[in-house]
């Protein structure tokens, strides 16, 4: 196991591990500042705030040799031997030193800038800046411009850390973005009528670690302390990736990426990026209705959830077929309950798969060591990143249930035919789709069924041919699992509490299925999934880890499967006072 | 400033002699007050105000209502960085924020609506502290009345047109912002208009 030795002790670093001077000191706690490098993409060492003092040890004589001269951290190997000096009053020095340089001409409008809050320049100079600004000559004013529709550069907040340059030559491969000129007047820029439009466009914004490159759908919109951050998914593909989502007054206000080496690495496509509107959407069911005298009024929850049981469970007991739908959109938990519902009151009812939204093909980013690099590449791991054309969360989770439930998987095309052809005395659709899912030929052909029930967030022509509609949850507003593209089975937080006059999918089946009066959890579910379908039997207990898990396989870990995010977008405030943290002490400077 | 700085002056409290340690020299002169008010009351003296008919002059630092000030060109001072909204230990701000129009060109945002609950407010004057381009101050009006909770909500609106009949009794309290096209002042300048006392202007 290789050793190394920061200020002065001996830490043990995983075998094989490819990291470097920054990395291994953030695994034993220790932060090395820094601006450009970034773990996917290659180093330059461009912003010289990680420059720390160097050295080996002699494994023979135990004696310790430092490079003169600092060296930058990210480009350091971090191997046997090497002795790496974050705190001497060198380095400290050198960081007052860079950062007085970084905001020789940074607007300092703090208060007007959206990145205030989660920003590098500032978190850095309350660490290790210094309150006088010595530079009397007046700074450079750059206007801000478009980079494409969608994203604003405010060039003179701009610290020419290049990582959004190298986010388009490395990871999309595009190159949209170089840089212009040199010197103080280096700025960011886009080839004339190239706009940066690539489908990751938006992680640019992510990737900034100062408020140069804003996102236009977010701009001045809200305050970054002012928002609620949940861990959650993204729907709106099969890849699910992980996602922060940001909420505050009943409203999310956008996503941001989220670490997950399995699915995502550190990205999120745009069509994900801006799918959280689904969520705000006014016009989302707002109320239960049921069907009388050929007119649909508005009912209350108690009152409608009681006639859609009582009716179901009498077309059950006349032993008259009953079909479910089950949307791709559900989450493992809620199909669960909703088949075993379903099957428990007739065990003849005919279970299906929802309709399944496609949209174009699958496209995937490649990265490798090679294509648009400029640098070092030695410590990158190199993932690919998956838009699928399947553009629902949970296809294979439900599938598995229902596989589990009746052997078959019926598809909405043919259950839609048996229904039309009048076989079914009740069908009871689920859908809570991310767009209106049914058209009308949908809502006439399950017409046919005598007692129709559409539970569901949109008001689409089958919900309005329905006997009883149940307005359900968003994306947003429930909690539960869901099984991406590659069977990995993931946790998302609930983002929004239940919008007025909905209730959650689990709740309206625990309901149905009279399992008592007490809250029901996600958790409590997936742990009775997990005893009931072998497939699940990864989930045990009902928690998962950070990451997910991959249904039948157990989980495989290595060095580089440990959470990330830049310091600066790392969770604080409450967290943070938890943690015995001891701020950096600094030495007093020695004058000359 | 660094506790270490040494152009730190530390001062001590001054040291109080015998007399002064036995407190009765100021307990007297209290008594002494008390007792000119008691006989000039008995002499037919009132020391009470007829309110409403007659109005108290308020001190200036005395916090009422909030305005919203202007700049030269009447457009409003707020840049909607919400930093009040944040300070305000009664949640009664409410901005929303937008990106400032074309013509604006010393800005980069504005508040579209800005919107004060002034029943919910403490008057604590913390708002007026937060803003870093002293755009919201708090005025002497007090006595401000309403027939609905609706009426007390005052909006960027109203929240203006307090700027414009306060604005002469009551003039902002620092000076507004040099436009961007004339030679800006620089910071030792600021730094001696706030040092020196009125009147003692140095040549």
């Amino acid at each position: 196991m290789p050793t190394i030795t920061i200020n002065g002790q001996d830490y043990t670093l995983p075998d094989g591990a490819k990291l470097n001077a920054i990395q291994a000191a953030l695994r034993v706690g220790i932060e090395i500042p820094y601006y450009c490098w970034h773990p996917a993409l290659s180093v330059v060492a461009n912003c010289r705030m990680c420059e720390i003092e160097v050295g080996s040890k002699d494994p023979a004589t135990g004696e310790i040799k430092l490079i003169p001269k600092l060296v930058p951290a990210c480009q350091t190997p971090a191997k046997d031997g090497t002795v790496l000096v974050t705190n001497s009053a060198k380095v400290l020095e050198h960081q007052r030193m860079i950062m007085e340089y970084l905001l020789l001409n940074h607007p300092l409008d703090c208060p007007v800038c959206d990145q205030a809050g989660q920003c590098g320049l500032q978190d850095y100079s309350y660490r290790h800046g210094q309150a006088v600004h010595r530079f009397v000559e007046p700074r450079i004013v750059n206007p801000r411009k478009d980079v494409s529709d969608q994203i604003q550069l405010n060039q003179d907040r701009c610290i020419m850390c290049t990582r959004c340059v190298r986010f388009t030559r490395e990871i999309t491969q595009t190159s949209e973005l170089q840089v212009v000129r040199r010197g103080s007047h280096a700025e960011i820029d886009t080839f004339p009528n190239q706009p940066l439009n690539n489908p990751l466009a938006g992680n640019v914004v992510d990737l900034c670690p100062v408020g140069a490159l804003l996102d236009k759908d977010f701009l001045h919109k809200q305050r970054y302390w002012f928002l609620d951050r949940h861990d959650s998914l993204c729907t709106r593909c099969a890849t699910g990736c992980s996602i922060i989502a940001e909420e505050n007054q009943g409203r999310i206000w956008r996503f941001r990426a989220r670490f997950n080496p399995h699915v995502n690495d550190y990205w999120i496509c745009d069509e994900g990026r801006y799918s959280y509107k689904a969520a705000n959407d006014p016009d989302l069911l707002a109320s239960m209705y049921l069907r009388s005298a050929n007119e649909l009024v508005p009912t209350p929850i108690d009152q409608a959830l009681a006639t859609v049981g009582s009716r179901l469970r009498e077309i059950a007991q006349s032993s008259r077929p009953i079909a479910g739908i089950l949307s791709p959109f559900l989450t493992v938990e809620e199909a669960f309950l909703f088949a075993s519902y379903l099957r428990n009151l007739s065990p003849s009812a005919v279970l299906a798969l929802g309709p399944v939204p496609r949209a174009g093909q699958d496209v995937t980013f490649s990265p490798d060591p090679r294509t648009g690099r400029t640098g070092d590449t030695s410590f990158v791991v190199c993932r690919p990143f998956t838009i699928h054309a399947e553009k629902c969360p949970n296809r294979r989770g439900v599938e598995l249930i229902l596989q589990h439930f009746q052997g078959q998987i019926i598809d909405f095309p043919t259950i839609k035919s048996q229904i039309a052809s009048g076989q079914f005395a009740a069908a009871y659709v689920v859908s809570d789709a991310l767009e209106p899912a049914f058209s009308d030929d949908d809502a006439s052909a399950l017409r046919a069924a005598e007692f129709l029930i559409v539970q569901d967030v949109h008001v689409t022509p089958l919900a309005r041919a329905a006997d009883a509609v149940l307005a359900a949850a968003t994306f947003a507003e429930k909690a539960g699992c869901y099984v991406n593209a590659h069977d990995r089975l993931q946790y998302a937080q609930a983002i929004l509490p239940p919008r007025d006059g909905s209730l959650p999918d689990l709740d309206i089946f625990a309901i149905l299925a009279n399992r008592g009066s007490a809250p029901i959890e996600s958790h409590t579910i997936l742990a009775e999934l997990a005893q009931t379908i072998p497939a699940f039997a990864v989930a045990a207990g009902g928690h998962l880890p950070p990451f997910g898990i991959v249904l039948g396989q157990p989980e495989s870990a290595d060095y580089t499967t440990i959470p990330f995010a830049d310091p600066w977008l790392a969770p604080r405030g409450r967290q943070t006072l938890l943690l015995p943290q001891k701020p950096p002490q600094r030495e007093p400077v020695p004058t000359a | 400033m660094r506790p270490d700085d040494p152009q730190l002056k530390r001062l001590e409290p001054p040291k109080l002699n015998l007399l002064e340690q036995t407190y009765l020299p100021q307990i007297l002169g209290g008594l002494a007050v008390t007792g000119r008010h008691i006989l000039q009351s008995a002499l037919g003296k009132t020391f009470t105000v007829e309110y409403p008919r007659e109005q108290t002059l308020r001190s200036p630092n005395y916090r009422g209502v909030h305005r919203l000030n202007k700049d030269e060109q009447g457009r409003v001072k707020c840049v909607a960085c919400m930093l009040c909204a944040t300070a305000c230990p009664a949640h009664c701000i409410d901005i929303v924020g937008a990106t400032a129009p074309d013509d604006w060109p010393d800005r980069e945002k504005y508040p579209e609506s800005f919107v004060i609950d002034e029943l919910r407010c403490i008057y604590c004057g913390m708002c007026e502290e937060a803003c870093p381009v002293d755009a919201i101050e708090l005025t002497s009006l007090y006595d401000i009345t309403g027939f609905s909770r609706e009426e007390m909500i005052f909006d960027k609106a109203k929240l203006l047109s307090v700027y414009d009949v306060t604005k002469d009794a009551e003039p902002m309290r620092t000076a507004p912002l040099t436009p961007p096209d004339q030679p800006q002042p620089k910071a030792h300048e600021y730094a001696t208009a706030i040092e020196a006392p009125p009147g003692t202007s140095q040549p």
